[in-house]
């Protein structure tokens, strides 16, 4: 194709788009609405996912051991934990230690253990940390075939409630991008039917003189993927402000929550909220061209 | 040049536009194609461009086969073709030069080319100096002769014309038909649909008639033969 070819499928593509100024508005609204709640669907599964498995990283495993160990065998099952693989840290609780840990628990509870008399049902346990997430359920696993140990137990439920979370978020969010999606195909593949009304004359004429279908089709196209790319442009800048923004705040007030840095993530998502809108762009034009010019 | 051979147009309708056709135009034939209305004579010249397809029957044109040609092909087949219609379809936004310049430029023909070719066909049909006018500021007359320049501009061995008079006042008739003639003259061959009784019994060229989708007759230095 030659370049002064692409100029004037380029320069056409404009003029219809000022023609249908409205229409062209409304289409690069619709697009922008669709792509800004897709990235905002899109930022908050990759957060909870990535909290999800900070949380799993930072878990520690709890190891309960039987009754009745003598203080030497309980000393040996918490060297051989620290001994295997992966394991960071290890830390005794005595049942006496358990059992204050509860009661601050309890707070203005604490009656409820005066049924409990003198005897203390809590067993000694030990705290292992482990350096790697995916470790977790396999150091758990292990350390409850040791001699003395009653079993080992990690916080699964919180961890599988966030995985759930994040899941019912991503359901959700599909079916809502799913239907802005097609929002924004219609009003697209609406506006370029005006455009091809607006120009059937001139299409007309085209085929009577030997244009390709294709060289009919391409200023239509562009002008498609313009107002999607428009659309993708505005959605991107609100994001990226607005999670920049949310970031920096979150950081000074709740330095805890494990949000994921701005960049690259923005800029990853950004580049693929541009890409969809204009296929979008590109995908209205043609459901309109097919239907309506018949090239 | 073209060349039918037992050519018949059903339409979906079940309507028989055309049944049976044999014809053989040569290059740098002038043929008239005549007939009442509705007797098949537009499904004839539509066939030539494959605005319509023939039903049955072997259709070439300019030594392509028309008769299956996908629509890819169909480009191809229409740079060698020029069409004039009744209704000029000029594009009013755009000027005379503009107009005539589109043809060249949606075939991608270098720029250069595309000036030294406009003006000599403007030249041709005597319109130069209105090149920077708009359809509406011109006569019908000269919108059909920029109509004929835009036809002719990249140079196409046959002109296919559907009444191209039919609108035209008897005088400027005459000034298109000149036209057609000179085209004719260096060679390009012309098939024309019209009711012009004046003009074809005038220009004494070949005539086709069709009546009822059959040619009744095909003569060279024919006469229109039917009264108004």
């Amino acid at each position: 194709m030659k370049i002064r070819t692409v100029e004037y499928f380029v320069r056409e593509a404009v003029v219809s788009l000022r023609r249908n100024g409205l229409m062209s508005f409304a289409s690069v609204s619709t697009v922008a609405l669709s792509l800004l709640i897709l990235g905002i669907f899109l930022i908050l599964v990759l957060n909870l996912n990535n909290m999800a498995s900070m949380l799993e990283s930072q878990v520690q495993i709890t190891v309960y051991l039987n009754d009745g160990l003598s203080d030497l065998e309980m000393r040996e099952t918490g060297t051989r934990i620290s001994k295997m693989q992966g394991v960071s840290q290890v830390m005794f609780i005595s049942k006496d230690e358990a059992m204050e840990r509860f009661k601050d628990r309890l707070g203005d509870q604490q009656s409820l253990l005066t049924a409990l008399g003198d005897t203390n049902p809590l067993p000694n346990a030990f705290e292992v940390k482990v350096d790697r997430p995916e470790r977790v359920k396999s150091t758990a696993q292990a350390i409850s075939q040791l001699h003395g140990v009653e079993n080992a137990k990690f916080g699964q439920e919180v961890i599988e409630q966030l995985f759930t979370l994040t899941k019912m978020v991503r359901i959700f969010g599909l079916i809502l991008i799913v239907f802005l999606a097609l929002a924004a195909l219609f009003i697209i593949s609406n506006t370029i039917r005006l455009t091809v009304f607006a120009r059937r004359k001139e299409i007309g004429i085209m085929k009577y003189v030997g244009a390709t279908d294709w060289f009919i089709r391409w200023p239509f196209l562009i002008e498609g993927m313009i107002l999607g790319f428009g659309g993708a442009l505005i959605a991107v800048v609100i994001l990226g402000q607005t999670y920049s923004a949310i970031t920096q705040q979150i950081y000074a007030s709740m330095a805890f929550l494990p949000l994921i840095p701005e960049n690259p993530f923005i800029h990853n998502i950004s580049l693929m909220l541009v890409l969809v809108g204009t296929a979008i762009g590109a995908l209205g034009s043609t459901i309109s061209l097919k239907r309506f010019m018949k090239v | 040049m073209i060349h039918m051979t037992g050519v018949s147009k059903v339409y979906s309708n079940g309507s028989v536009a055309l049944s049976d056709i044999h014809v053989d135009i040569e290059k740098g034939d002038f043929v008239f194609v005549v007939g009442p209305s509705g007797a098949g004579k537009s499904t004839f010249i539509k066939l030539i461009f494959r605005e319509e397809l023939p039903t049955h029957g072997q259709l070439v044109v300019n030594g392509r086969n028309v008769t299956n040609m996908p629509p890819s092909e169909v480009p191809y087949l229409r740079r060698g073709l020029g069409i004039v219609f009744q209704d000029y379809r000029l594009l009013p936004e755009k000027t005379v030069y503009e107009n005539v310049a589109f043809a060249m430029r949606v075939i991608e023909a270098p720029r250069r080319e595309i000036q030294k070719r406009v003006n000599s066909v403007l030249d041709l049909v005597g319109l130069r100096d209105k090149c920077r006018s708009f359809p509406n500021q011109l006569s019908g007359g000269e919108q059909q002769r920029i109509a004929i320049a835009r036809a002719i501009v990249n140079s196409p061995v046959v002109v296919i014309a559907d009444e191209p008079t039919g609108n035209l006042d008897p005088e400027t008739s005459w000034e298109i038909m000149k036209i057609f003639e000179r085209i004719n003259k260096a060679g390009t061959t012309i098939v024309m649909a019209t009711h012009d009784k004046t003009i074809v019994d005038t220009m004494r060229k070949r005539v086709i008639a069709i009546e009822r989708g059959r040619i009744v007759r095909d003569q060279m230095k024919g006469v229109y033969g039917y009264e108004d």
